[in-house]
């Protein structure tokens, strides 16, 4: 009702911008167009089109074709294909062709990719690397598929970093990427879909998914709402992620990021769709729950008490990271007769000189905390570990000497600091170190009543929270059939079925026996 | 995309039941019950759950004739639109101020337990706020909320009890009869409010999984809580024997008087924080149930947007009383006497209603066929 009311208001306040633009109708004209049967017109035409002597890298070679006797050329951009291969399959073949009538795909060696005919599509090809050979009087042309883009190599996640198991991270390259998840899953049924998001820059994504397990229903809806996207071009996966989401102002994610490609594995095989592109060094996987993005791909590696050791630890620690510095503000604020009176005196002793009442205290430590941990990122790597030493020892030795802050607070904060490092999904991290100022915020206005007040409220707004048609805590409320992999997990040999909350076509993936 | 039905699971349900109706151990109601009946104070919940099971059973089996319709529609349905109309608004009444003098009470206690120079409003509102939140998420994320929170609520209860009994003498139980057995019977029946929201829970049907998942689930809590708040009771008794009478919030006196070992004396807080989040969750369960009431009463089909006012109201209600002592002893016994045995007619009215018009033996004809 609000937004029938206020819309039409709002709607004429912020009139759309109207902008004197120059029409590019032309061009577009001339990209629908077929290429002719003259050379000498697509020459031209092209040349214009990629403003060639003005332009470094694209290269235009011209020569004739002995054994029919026909001028040709062929166009690429020589920054994004590999040459030697063009030398020794295309161009050496046809200049030294002998028998006289052959056809162009009996001469060249290199694979024919295709053979096209529309300038707006040849365009296409060639700025994403193709090669494209013209042929003196053919209504066609013959476009090859010699893309080599350079790009990093295949590095160790840097991000997602664990002890046990495969260290190969995903890199810029998708077309590593893809294989780097084709080695994983020798399955026919594995499919990567290419779909066209961005109307300017071209830019597609590719949908992994198992043909046999994703539930069709999910995988439309995906689709769906990836064609719905109306923009010119979204530079990468961590964009697209925040077009997809249902709420993108939303302090939690809803859509898990991972630079693994075994994890991506593993998801795809539960049933999960799994988003690539070009240019990104990693992989969305939808829908996402609360515990995807609360797992780490090491509890699954190591043996199962190791791995729920460090799955409690963590839950441990998220509890510690979120509420510690707000539960220390509302004990000692409001319900001092919680701290046992030796520890109390203690407490009030070293308290004794500092002028700030404790929220003060525990907010500039935190926001010191953070900046610490922001320019560790920040700087060159040769001194990001001295930033630490800097930050951690010498501002909070001195900070307490200087009785700013007392020393109790100091062990709150780098415990909370510490906890909230073992989370590591970045998004997940960064909504529990930002919920936990909110938290410190209400433990100062009416202690543990309002810390847990405002923790009720989360949970009701977490649990309301839908990744795709799929609740932020299931399979565990609403209840759903699974392998019960979620703040316990058990031996590899019990988890039996495929998460229930993705419907997929097979639910056991291991049979009894 | 719905790709999961919307549905509240056997699971949510009876975390809700069990969180809704197991919190009146936690309240003042153990000790009213010590003020009528001494001693046999524990003999009240399972003599009151005895009694109510007749008209809930019967209830359960009038509406199980009705798939997916709730109270309201049955029983206007039953006994025509005007008469329907009126005892669903008398319905409606009695659980508005059951709610308002129930929340009042849970900021009595917050109050004069653990923030006794917070002005009673700030508490209140706070109380109402986060709950008006909560309920307009819906039935199904209270649910979830509840089935997130149930263990570790009835895991510190159980805790908290069994610090307790460090201090107490089971000899206190006798006599076992405390005033009598014609007393105790007297106010076993006049304590049926303390199951009214099972029948309130009917209300829920439509939005549970399945008509026999709900009965299943009613019965699973109806059970574990008649038991709950009878050794909660028990237990109290043995700790405070005679001074009983004189403790208004048994449960929190008793938290504050427990401690972990020397080392930790106070321990009240680890325990507050599961009672008070118990609590938010109770009253959204208790202001989604009132709104879903009133806008079945009056045809409101969005009514989740009628939630932030009825909070209001209640709260407004809720402050009538002044003094703390007041809630306990004169608004809240009014509604205590009402509500389970009016609640318990309605119920049985119903199920005569149905057997007179000779719903039952359509229903065995439907089966038959």
């Amino acid at each position: 009702m609000k937004n029938r009311l206020l819309k039409p208001l709002i709607e004429k306040l912020n009139p759309e911008p109207q902008f004197n633009e120059q029409s590019n109708a032309l061009d577009i004209e001339q990209k629908e167009q077929d290429i002719s049967n003259d050379l000498d017109k697509n020459l031209a035409t092209f040349t214009s089109i990629f403003s060639v002597p003005k332009n470094m890298d694209v290269k235009v070679r011209e020569f004739t074709i002995h054994s029919i006797n026909k001028r040709a050329f062929i166009f690429f951009i020589s920054t994004m294909v590999d040459i030697t291969n063009i030398q020794e399959s295309i161009v050496e073949p046809l200049l030294e062709a002998e028998q006289p009538s052959e056809k162009i795909p009996d001469i060249v060696s290199y694979p024919i990719e295709t053979t096209v005919t529309n300038i707006g599509e040849i365009t296409e090809f060639i700025t994403s690397g193709g090669t494209i050979l013209f042929v003196e009087g053919d209504s066609q042309c013959y476009a090859f598929q010699t893309t080599k883009i350079r790009g990093r190599g295949i590095e160790k996640s840097d991000n997602e970093v664990i002890v046990k198991g495969a260290k190969e991270a995903f890199n810029e390259k998708v077309i590593d990427n893809i294989s780097l998840i084709r080695k994983k899953i020798k399955n026919e049924n594995l499919i990567f879909e290419a779909q066209l998001i961005t109307k300017r820059s071209k830019d597609s994504v590719f949908l992994a998914y198992e043909k046999d397990l994703v539930n069709d229903e999910l995988l439309q809806t995906i689709k769906d709402k990836l064609s719905s996207l109306d923009v010119d071009r979204i530079i990468d996966l961590s964009i697209l992620e925040q077009y997809l989401e249902e709420r993108p102002r939303s302090l939690f994610p809803t859509i898990l990021y991972t630079e693994r490609p075994d994890r991506a594995a593993s998801f795809i095989e539960e049933g999960h769709i799994v988003l690539l592109m070009e240019n990104s060094p990693g992989s969305l996987i939808l829908p996402a729950t609360f515990w995807a993005l609360f797992h780490s791909p090491e509890d699954h590696y190591l043996r199962t008490p190791y791995g729920n050791f460090i799955r409690i630890l963590r839950v441990i620690a998220l509890f510690v990271a979120v509420l510690t510095s707000s539960f220390y503000i509302a004990i000692t604020n409001f319900h001092v007769g919680m701290i046992p009176p030796d520890l109390l005196m203690a407490m009030a002793g070293t308290r004794e000189r500092v002028p700030f009442p404790s929220i003060i205290e525990v907010l500039m430590m935190e926001i010191a905390f953070e900046l610490i941990r922001e320019a560790g990122l920040r700087v060159p790597s040769p001194i990001g570990p001295t930033i630490g030493i800097v930050g951690a020892l010498i501002l909070g030795q001195a900070a307490v000497q200087a009785n700013v802050i007392s020393p109790i607070v100091i062990i709150v904060i780098a415990l909370t600091g510490l906890s909230s490092f073992i989370i590591s999904d970045v998004s997940m991290n960064f909504a529990i170190r930002i919920s936990r100022f909110l938290f410190i915020l209400v433990a100062g206005f009416l202690g543990v009543y309002a810390v847990i007040a405002l923790f009720t409220a989360a949970l009701f707004y977490l649990v309301s929270l839908k990744s795709f048609g799929t609740s932020y805590f299931a399979p565990m409320t609403p209840h759903f059939f699974s392998s019960k992999d979620l703040i316990i997990r058990h031996v590899p040999m019990k988890e039996r079925f495929r998460p229930g909350y993705l419907k997929p076509k097979d639910m056991v993936k291991q049979r009894k026996g | 995309m719905n790709q999961q039905p919307a549905k509240l699971g056997i699971r949510e349900y009876v975390s809700i039941a069990i969180l809704m109706v197991g919190a009146k151990a936690s309240e003042d109601t153990p000790a009213t019950l010590y003020n009528q009946v001494q001693n046999a104070a524990w003999m009240i919940p399972i003599l009151s759950a005895g009694l109510f099971f007749i008209p809930l059973f019967l209830l359960l089996k009038t509406l199980s004739l009705y798939e997916n319709k709730n109270l309201f529609s049955v029983i206007q349905k039953l006994l025509g639109r005007y008469i329907g109309f009126i005892v669903c608004l008398l319905i409606f009444v009695i659980s508005s101020f059951a709610i308002s003098f129930d929340s009042r009470t849970y900021t009595n206690i917050i109050r004069t337990f653990y923030f006794p120079t917070t002005p009673n409003i700030i508490i209140y509102a706070l109380l109402m706020v986060v709950c008006a939140y909560g309920a307009k998420k819906g039935i199904q994320h209270i649910g979830s909320v509840s089935y997130l929170m149930i263990f570790y609520f009835v895991l510190s209860l159980y805790l908290a009890l069994i610090l307790s009994t460090q201090d107490s003498n089971i000899y206190s139980i006798f006599p076992i009869w405390g005033p009598g057995k014609l007393e105790v019977l007297k106010v076993g029946t006049q304590r049926l409010t303390l199951f009214a929201e099972f029948f309130l829970f009917t209300l829920l049907i439509p939005y549970c999984a399945s008509n026999k998942e709900f009965r299943k689930g009613t019965w699973i809590a109806f059970v574990y809580v008649s038991i709950q708040i009878s050794v909660c009771v028990l237990i109290f008794i043995c700790m405070f024997d005679v001074t009983f009478g004189g403790t208004a919030f048994p449960f929190h006196t008793a938290i504050r008087y427990v401690s972990l070992g020397s080392y930790l004396p106070n321990v009240e807080i680890i325990f507050f924080v599961m009672w008070i989040m118990s609590a938010f969750i109770r009253f959204t369960a208790f202001l989604y149930l009132n709104a879903l009431m009133f806008g079945h009463i009056f045809k409101i089909k969005d009514f989740e947007i009628l939630i932030p006012s009825l909070a209001t109201i209640y709260l407004l209600i809720g402050s009538i009383p002044e003094a703390a002592i007041d809630v306990s002893l004169e608004f809240k016994p009014i509604i205590a006497m009402i509500a389970g045995p009016a609640f318990s007619a309605i119920a049985i009215i119903l199920w005569l209603a149905a057997l007179l018009k000779g719903d039952f033996k359509h229903g065995k004809n439907r089966n038959s066929m």
